[in-house]
C-alpha cells in the first residue's frame, strides 16, 4: 500500500510542471523541494543519530563555493561540480565529525560546534581571494542544458525532484540498515550502544559525512539556480536555520517528514505574504507565529499527527 | 416562492445592444467607453529585513512619482491610463527577489523597477529576463547587473566604475586644487560584496594616482565599537580617510573619529553610506562637518528636485538617495510608455533602449542606454557644509565650494 501510494506520488510529482503552468508555482516547489532534499540530508545527523547541528549551512556554503570555484576558475562542467560539492560537503563533514565526535562532544555542545564551523567559514570565504571574498561569486550566465541553466524553470525542477528523490531515498535505505539501526540506537542512549558494541564514532561519522554531502549537493543547486553565491548566503546562520526547521516541523528521524515540513513551512511563509498584504514585516510575524504554534502542539511534527490520526482512524475502524 | 431568473435573455440582450449604439452615435463616447486598462507595474524593493530602511524609502519614491503621473492624468497616448504600482518585498534576499518577480509575472506586470541591491538586482533582471519583462534598475552598482547581456535590464544610475573613476577623478581635482595636501590614505571597510569591492578597487586604483595607501582595515556588520580602529586611525596619521560602509556603521564610525579628535585633510567616501544622509547631518552635526561623499545625488538646480524634497520632507521622510532615484525610474518608465502607446513589454524595451528622457531630477542629461547602462548617468561629490549637503564636484552642478583640507571640528 506504502509503495503504491509512493508511485503515485512520484507520477504526480513528474506530471505537476505540466498541470499547475505556473513559474511562480514551480519556483515555490523547487524551493520546497530543494529544502526538503536538505532537511533530509539534516535528518540523518539530527533525526536519526540525534546529534543536533546548528550548522549545516558549513556543508551548504562548501558545495556552493566548491562548484562554483570549479566552474568558474577550473572551467568543470556545473553537471560534474554536483559531485564535486558532494565530495567537498562530505569532507567538512568528515573534518567537524572527527574533531567533534572524537573529543566526545554532544548534545548543545555539538550544536555549538557546528554553529562555530560555519562561523569561521563564513569569514573566511569573507577574506580569501579565490571566494571572492564579500564580494561573491557570479556564475556566468550561459543558459543550455550542458551548464545545468535552463531557459525555462521545468529543467530546475526536475534536477530538484531528482535531489529531493536521491535525499528521501538516502533515509528509506537508512531506515532499513545497519547503519539506521545503530544511529538510532546512540540517539536513544549512546552510552547504552557503546556498550552493546556499536562503534559510536564511526556511525555518527558516517552519518555527518552522508548529511554533509546531501547538503554540499543544494547547496551546487542553489549556485546554479541563482547564479551568485557570497559569504552571507553561503554560511550565514539563515541557511541552517531553515534546514533545521524543516526536519523539526515536519517529523524528526522520518522519510516523508522533511518533504511535508519543507511544504508546510514555505507554503506558511507564501500564505502569509498573501493574508497580510503589501504591509512590511507583518508576514514575518505572522509566519513565526504560526511556527511558534506548530511547535507548541505538533511536538512530534507533522508526521506525529498523521500518525496519531491514522492510529485514531484504525481504532474507530476496529471498534 | 418563485425564483428570478438571472440569465439574460435574448431580447434583453438585443436591447441592451441596440440601446448602447443610440448612446453612441448620440455623442456621449468619452462618458460611457471604459476607462482605459490601468498599466501594472512592479515596485520591487526589499522593505523588510537588513535593507529595509533603504527599500522603504526607494518604494516611496516611487509610489510618489506614480501618485503625480496619475494625477496628472496618467499615460497621455494610451488613453490615461493609470499607473497600477503592485508592491513586492524581497525581504532582503536574492532567492525571495526572483520568487517575486515570478508572481509579478503572473500578475501581469508591464515593467518592474528596483530592487536597491546588486546581490537581489542580479536574480530579479534573471527571472525578468525569462520572461522578457523590461526590469528597470534603480541603484544597484554592481558592473555585473548590466553586463551579462541581458536586453530587458536598464540600469538608471551609474555603475561601480563609474562611481569609482568619477570619484577618484573628482578626488584628484580637489587635491590639486588646494595644492596636493594629501598622499597617503586608509580604507575602512565593510566585510560584505559593496566594501569589499570598493577596497579592491581603491587598492588598484588610488596607487595610480600617486596616493600610498597606508592601510586596509574591513569590519564585520554590523560592529558597534569602532574605537579601536579609530586608534588605529589615529596611530597611523592618513592624510585621507575613506570609510565602505552601510549607514549605522558609518555614522558609529564618525561618532568615533569626533569623540578621539582625530581630524585627517579628508574624510572621502564613495557611495557612503551616510555621508549623503540628511538624516545623519541632522542627528550629528559635528560628526558630518566637511564629510565628503561621491554618490548619487540630485541636482540641486532642477526645481522638481527641490520640490520633491519638500513633498518628501513633509511626510516626516528623509530625502535619500533611494527616494529620488526611484522617482525619476517611474518617470523613465512613464516616458518609455507614452512613447510605446501600449504596455506591451517588448515595446517598452524597445522604448527604453531608445530612451532620451531629460526630465528627472538627477544630473546626468538625457538617459542613453548602452547594453542596459545609462551613460548619461553620474555621481557627484557632495560635502556637508553648514549643516546641509552641498554638490562640490562637478562644477556644472555644484551648489557650494569645497572646504579643504578640513579644519578641526568641535563637539
Amino acid at each position: 500500500m506504502a509503495r503504491l501510494g509512493i508511485a503515485g506520488g512520484m507520477i504526480v510529482a513528474l506530471a505537476v510542471p505540466y498541470l499547475i503552468r505556473s513559474d511562480f508555482w514551480l519556483g515555490f516547489l523547487i524551493t520546497v523541494l530543494l529544502f526538503a532534499a536538505m532537511g533530509m540530508a539534516w535528518n540523518v545527523l539530527g533525526g536519526y543519530a540525534g546529534q543536533f547541528s546548528f550548522g549545516h549551512a558549513a556543508f551548504f556554503g562548501t558545495g556552493a563555493y566548491a562548484s562554483a570555484i570549479l566552474h568558474i576558475g577550473f572551467g568543470l562542467n556545473p553537471w560534474l561540480g554536483l559531485a564535486a560539492a558532494a565530495v567537498a560537503g562530505g569532507l567538512v563533514g568528515l573534518v567537524i565529525g572527527t574533531l567533534s565526535f572524537r573529543y566526545g562532544l554532544r548534545g548543545s555542545y555539538f550544536a555549538l560546534i557546528t554553529l562555530a564551523f560555519a562561523e569561521v567559514l563564513r569569514i573566511l570565504a569573507n577574506t580569501a581571494e579565490f571566494t571572492g571574498g564579500g564580494v561573491g561569486l557570479y556564475v556566468p550566465l550561459k543558459v543550455g542544458v550542458a551548464n545545468l541553466q535552463f531557459e525555462s524553470k521545468l529543467g530546475y525542477y526536475y534536477v530538484a525532484l531528482g535531489f529531493t528523490v536521491l535525499s528521501l531515498g538516502v533515509g528509506w535505505a537508512l531506515e532499513r540498515s545497519r547503519l539506521g539501526a545503530r544511529l538510532m540506537a546512540i540517539r536513544e542512549n549512546e552510552d547504552a550502544a557503546r556498550a552493546l558494541g556499536v562503534d559510536t564514532f564511526m556511525c555518527k561519522l558516517q552519518a555527518i559525512v552522508i548529511s554533509g554531502a546531501l547538503t554540499g549537493l543544494g547547496g551546487a543547486f542553489y549556485t546554479q539556480y541563482y547564479l551568485y553565491i557570497d559569504p552571507g548566503i553561503a554560511y550565514g546562520p539563515g541557511v541552517s536555520v531553515e534546514i533545521l526547521l524543516v526536519p523539526i516541523i515536519g517529523g524528526l528521524g522520518t522519510v516523508f517528514g522533511p518533504l511535508l515540513g519543507s511544504a508546510v513551512l514555505h507554503g506558511a511563509g507564501e500564505l502569509a505574504r498573501r493574508l497580510v498584504g503589501d504591509a512590511p514585516g507583518l508576514s514575518l510575524i505572522f509566519y513565526g507565529a504560526l511556527l511558534v504554534i506548530m511547535v507548541r502542539f505538533l511536538p512530534e511534527g507533522l508526521m506525529g499527527l498523521v500518525w496519531r490520526l491514522s492510529r485514531r482512524r484504525e481504532r474507530a475502524a476496529n471498534a | 416562492m418563485t425564483k428570478k431568473s438571472n440569465r439574460l435573455s435574448r431580447r434583453h440582450v438585443l436591447a441592451g445592444a441596440a440601446a448602447g449604439a443610440a448612446v453612441s452615435s448620440f455623442g456621449f463616447p468619452a462618458v460611457l467607453r471604459a476607462q482605459a486598462a490601468s498599466i501594472k507595474v512592479g515596485i520591487l524593493h526589499p522593505v523588510t529585513g537588513p535593507l529595509s530602511y533603504s527599500g522603504t524609502q526607494s518604494r516611496v519614491g516611487a509610489q510618489m512619482a506614480i501618485e503625480e503621473i496619475n494625477a496628472a492624468g496618467g499615460i497621455k497616448s494610451m488613453g490615461g491610463a493609470k499607473i497600477e504600482a503592485l508592491l513586492a518585498d524581497a525581504q532582503s534576499r536574492p532567492d525571495v527577489g526572483a520568487a517575486e518577480v515570478e508572481k509579478l509575472n503572473e500578475a501581469g506586470v508591464a515593467a518592474i523597477i528596483g530592487p536597491y541591491a546588486s546581490g537581489i538586482a542580479l536574480a530579479t533582471t534573471q527571472a525578468a529576463a525569462r520572461h522578457g519583462i523590461p526590469h528597470i534598475v534603480d541603484v544597484a552598482v554592481v558592473d555585473q547587473v548590466v553586463t551579462r547581456g541581458l536586453t530587458n535590464t536598464f540600469r538608471f544610475g551609474p555603475g561601480l566604475k563609474k562611481t569609482v573613476d568619477t570619484a577618484i577623478e573628482n578626488l584628484i581635482k580637489i587635491n590639486d586644487g588646494a595644492g596636493k595636501p594629501a598622499r597617503t590614505v586608509m580604507i575602512v571597510h565593510e566585510e560584505s560584496a559593496f566594501g569589499s569591492g570598493m577596497a579592491t578597487t581603491l587598492n588598484s586604483e588610488l596607487p595610480k594616482h600617486g596616493f600610498e595607501i597606508l592601510e586596509t582595515i574591513k569590519h564585520a556588520n554590523p560592529t558597534r565599537d569602532f574605537s579601536n580602529i579609530a586608534l588605529r586611525v589615529q596611530a597611523r596619521k592618513p592624510d585621507l580617510l575613506i570609510p565602505a560602509n552601510y549607514y549605522n556603521e558609518y555614522v558609529l564610525f564618525a561618532r568615533a573619529l569626533q569623540q578621539q579628535r582625530i581630524v585627517p585633510k579628508a574624510i572621502y567616501s564613495i557611495l557612503g553610506g551616510g555621508a549623503s544622509s540628511y538624516k545623519f547631518v541632522k542627528e550629528f552635526p559635528q560628526a558630518a562637518s566637511y564629510v565628503m561623499d561621491c554618490n548619487h545625488w540630485f541636482d540641486p538646480r532642477k526645481a522638481a528636485a527641490l520640490v520633491l524634497k519638500e513633498k518628501t520632507e513633509k511626510r516626516d521622510l528623509f530625502y535619500t538617495y533611494e527616494v529620488f532615484m526611484n522617482y525619476s525610474c517611474v518617470y523613465l518608465l512613464a516616458d518609455a510608455l507614452e512613447r510605446a502607446g501600449r504596455a506591451d513589454r517588448a515595446a517598452i524595451i524597445a522604448a527604453l533602449a531608445s530612451s532620451t528622457f531629460d526630465k528627472h531630477v538627477m544630473p546626468y542629461g538625457p538617459t542613453r542606454f548602452v547594453n542596459g547602462q545609462n551613460e548619461g548617468a553620474q555621481p557627484v561629490t557632495t560635502q556637508v557644509l553648514d549643516k546641509d549637503i552641498k554638490v562640490i564636484y562637478p562644477l556644472a552642478f555644484a551648489s557650494g565650494n569645497a572646504v579643504y583640507p578640513m579644519p578641526e571640528r568641535r563637539g
